[in-house]
């Protein structure tokens, strides 16, 4: 017996559950109680709140229904409809702003007279609230007033204004633009910083090589900035989904609910018709399903990276 | 990071709506209101400022502050006070918003708090567009917009058809005529509709052929959409897509929108509410001569009517000085100066005597008179209008004004997908 304990002991080398240290819980509590209030606490009570019928009202009773509101979600089509919408906003964002941000970087990354001043005017629209982009991007927009339109008129590319922000084909596309400006600079900045750790003389020796440039990228750039790239992309992702307040003032999610995001149809359940609990379970369900696609996704990703 | 912020704009509405909130339990020691006002129009903020003024002057004890609010987001702000127990003392909204807060019992009912003299000086029809749950009386109210059209003077006399009168209306016929006649093909336009949110307006001038779109019977409220309902509808867009006497470029516009081209002499009318005379007379170049055109005449001239009210938290503390304060800020006088403020009809008989009110000074005579064609708008005691109107009328009746979709298709919508919104009210 006394020989099991000592092996034990011997096996579990850094032993660090020797009890439990009160001072410890000390040491923790400044970092773990603003986390527990403010994060964990509403997390719970938001899923709380999507397993009852909460509704806006003066000293309304509250039921706890069960699954009721999540058999509502699965067949409100709506939702579904403001769902895909979301999907196509997400993505086409993602993957445009990743496009752009790359080429951005690779420029970024070459040593260019200049270089320093490109690389702080690429940070201006991250010192940018997301509201004050909307409203820049509304003037752009604007049909009659806009630079948009004044300028698409003076290269004859338009005969006659365009309403973009209030046309139900062209609000997604118009919307998806801005979020691609808006996001550029973490993209950017994040692949800037992945690429300049690509070691230089890998790229050397790839030239002396006799590879051509496009070579030298794919077998030498891009594997090493696989990880970064996976990092950003799923970020940029989540980001993007859980979008509000650049559409929120851009269309408030119109016209006709084109442009309106998941997010922005769950506010508007809460708060413009008093739905409490349905919306708390859209939150939920939102969160789930983006916690799935990120599941493959990254699961694929680092998979081939392997 | 970035994303987040705006996360933080709930709690900045709820900081908004309570800065000062000091209040005494007694009733008769000094007490201070908060009094959310919408008003936007300069000449209206500065109205309602100076009233404001003069009350505190005049009621050491009960002091009014004055914090400014927005159209724009009234509702979410309200609806964050609200659930956070600090409303305002004294609100400022309008009657379909209310509705909703009287049904979750947000607002006090005023029954027993009007003084008789107030109750007396607005009209019947008007504190109908404010009774809801069970008959009572969830705000006061004092403006209201009827639909009337500002035209070209000059274009009209051009094409010599008569000018409408008060006494005289055209039918919608007519107008349908008149606006073939203006219309110059490649130049000019008879009218220019702006129906990027087309739904109250089309309900309340549905009304002129007694289009009503609700029904309630056992209780339950549903949507309906028979002949009196598609009249307007189909007029609106035999003008745009039939007669090409009205221009289908306008159709995704906001109200104000097609003033510019307006003042140009493209079109030579466009629809509007009253106040749209103040940005007329605003923005008109030197010399424009324009003419208000009273309510079109179908079966009848109804139109359907909303208000601007001022309510009473049901959770307030200070109620009876806060009906004080409106019964002031909303008698005969003070009501026709917050009307010419923000260019709308007053509610209050005797206001609607006011000479300022009934000059033909930028047709404010043809303007005040509309009020008699005022009903209460039928919508505005359906429970769940508001999910209604954003979910299904507006896309569908976007998509029939775009020429989309069938006039059958659209009333098909509005009353299949409206009912499976409304039914979740009814519950």
């Amino acid at each position: 017996m006394t020989a099991a304990t000592a092996t034990l002991a011997a096996n579990a080398k850094p032993v660090r559950r020797k009890g439990f240290e009160p001072a410890v819980l000390g040491l923790v509590a400044p970092a773990l109680l603003p986390v527990l209030v403010l994060s964990v606490a509403p997390l719970l009570y938001g899923i709380y709140l999507g397993f009852t019928d909460a509704r806006a009202g003066r000293n309304m009773p509250v039921h706890v229904t069960g699954f009721a509101n999540y058999v509502e979600l699965f067949g409100d089509a709506d939702f579904w409809g403001s769902f895909r919408i979301g999907l196509v906003w997400a993505v086409g964002v993602t993957v445009l702003q990743f496009a752009a941000a790359l080429g951005l970087a690779l420029l970024l990354n070459q040593k260019l007279r200049g270089r320093w001043l490109a690389r702080t005017l690429t940070l201006v629209p991250w010192a940018m609230p997301p509201v004050v982009v909307g409203l820049m991007w509304r003037l752009v927009y604007h049909p009659q007033a806009g630079i948009l339109n004044s300028t698409l008129k003076d290269l004859h590319l338009i005969s006659s204004n365009v309403d973009w922000l209030n046309s139900f084909t062209l609000a997604l596309p118009a919307v998806i633009a801005v979020g691609v400006w808006a996001g550029m600079p973490q993209t950017t900045i994040t692949l800037l910083a992945g690429l300049q750790a690509v070691p230089g003389e890998l790229t050397e020796a790839a030239t002396v090589d006799g590879a051509s440039t496009w070579q030298r990228f794919r077998a030498v750039t891009w594997p090493a900035l696989r990880p970064v790239v996976t990092a950003i992309t799923a970020l940029d992702f989540i980001w993007n989904i859980n979008q509000f307040g650049l559409v929120y003032v851009l269309t408030q999610g119109g016209p006709g609910g084109q442009t309106r995001l998941p997010m922005l149809f769950a506010y508007e359940e809460a708060f413009r018709y008093g739905f409490f609990g349905y919306a708390a379970s859209l939150g939920v369900a939102i969160v789930l399903v983006v916690l799935v696609v990120l599941a493959f996704y990254l699961r694929r990703m680092l998979k081939e990276a392997v | 990071m970035q994303r987040r912020t705006l996360l933080a704009v709930v709690p900045a509405a709820l900081v908004a709506a309570g800065t000062a909130g000091c209040s005494s339990g007694s009733s008769d020691g000094p007490v201070t209101l908060r009094f959310l006002s919408l008003a936007w129009q300069k000449e209206s903020i500065a109205a309602n400022k100076k009233l404001v003024a003069e009350w505190n002057k005049k009621n050491p004890k009960i002091q009014v502050k004055y914090v400014q609010g927005s159209w724009d987001n009234v509702h979410d702000q309200l609806v964050t006070a609200f659930e956070g127990g600090d409303a305002p003392d004294v609100i400022h909204d309008e009657s379909p918003d209310i509705a909703g807060f009287a049904a979750q019992n947000y607002l006090q009912d005023l029954t027993d708090l009007l003084p008789s003299a107030l109750k007396n000086d607005i009209s019947a029809q008007s504190w109908d567009t404010v009774k809801f749950a069970g008959g009572g009386i969830y705000g006061v109210p004092f403006l209201q917009e009827s639909q009337i059209f500002v035209a070209n003077r000059k274009l009209l006399q051009q094409a010599k058809v008569r000018i409408p009168t008060v006494d005289a209306p055209w039918t919608w016929d007519e107008y349908a005529e008149v606006c073939r006649k203006l219309t110059v093909k490649g130049k000019q336009y008879g009218v220019a509709w702006p129906l990027s949110a087309p739904v109250n307006k089309v309900l309340n001038l549905s009304l002129n052929f007694d289009g009503t779109f609700f029904g309630t019977s056992g209780g339950k409220t549903t949507v309906h959409v028979g002949d009196n309902e598609k009249q307007v509808l189909r007029r609106i867009h035999d003008q745009l897509w039939v007669d090409h006497s009205a221009d289908p470029a306008t159709v995704g516009m906001k109200g104000a929108d097609p003033l510019p081209a307006f003042f140009a002499g493209k079109y030579a009318m466009v629809p509007a509410g009253v106040y749209f005379r103040q940005q007329v007379v605003q923005g008109a170049p030197k010399g424009f001569d324009w003419v208000t055109i009273p309510p079109l005449k179908g079966t009848s001239q109804h139109q359907g009517a909303t208000s601007q009210t001022l309510s009473i938290p049901a959770d307030g503390k200070n109620q009876k000085q806060a009906m004080q304060f409106i019964s002031f800020l909303l008698n005969g006088p003070n009501q026709a100066t917050l009307a010419l403020g923000d260019w709308l009809v007053p509610t209050s008989k005797e206001a609607a005597k006011d000479p300022r009110l009934t000059t033909t000074k930028d047709d404010w005579n043809v303007a005040t008179a509309s009020q008699q064609n005022l009903v209460v708008a039928p919508y505005l005691k359906v429970d769940g209008f508001d999910e209604w109107k954003t979910k299904v009328a507006t896309p569908a009746m976007q998509q029939y004004f775009n020429n989309k979709i069938s006039l059958d298709a659209l009333a098909t919508k509005l009353v299949k997908d409206g009912n499976e919104v409304l039914k979740r009210y009814q519950k």
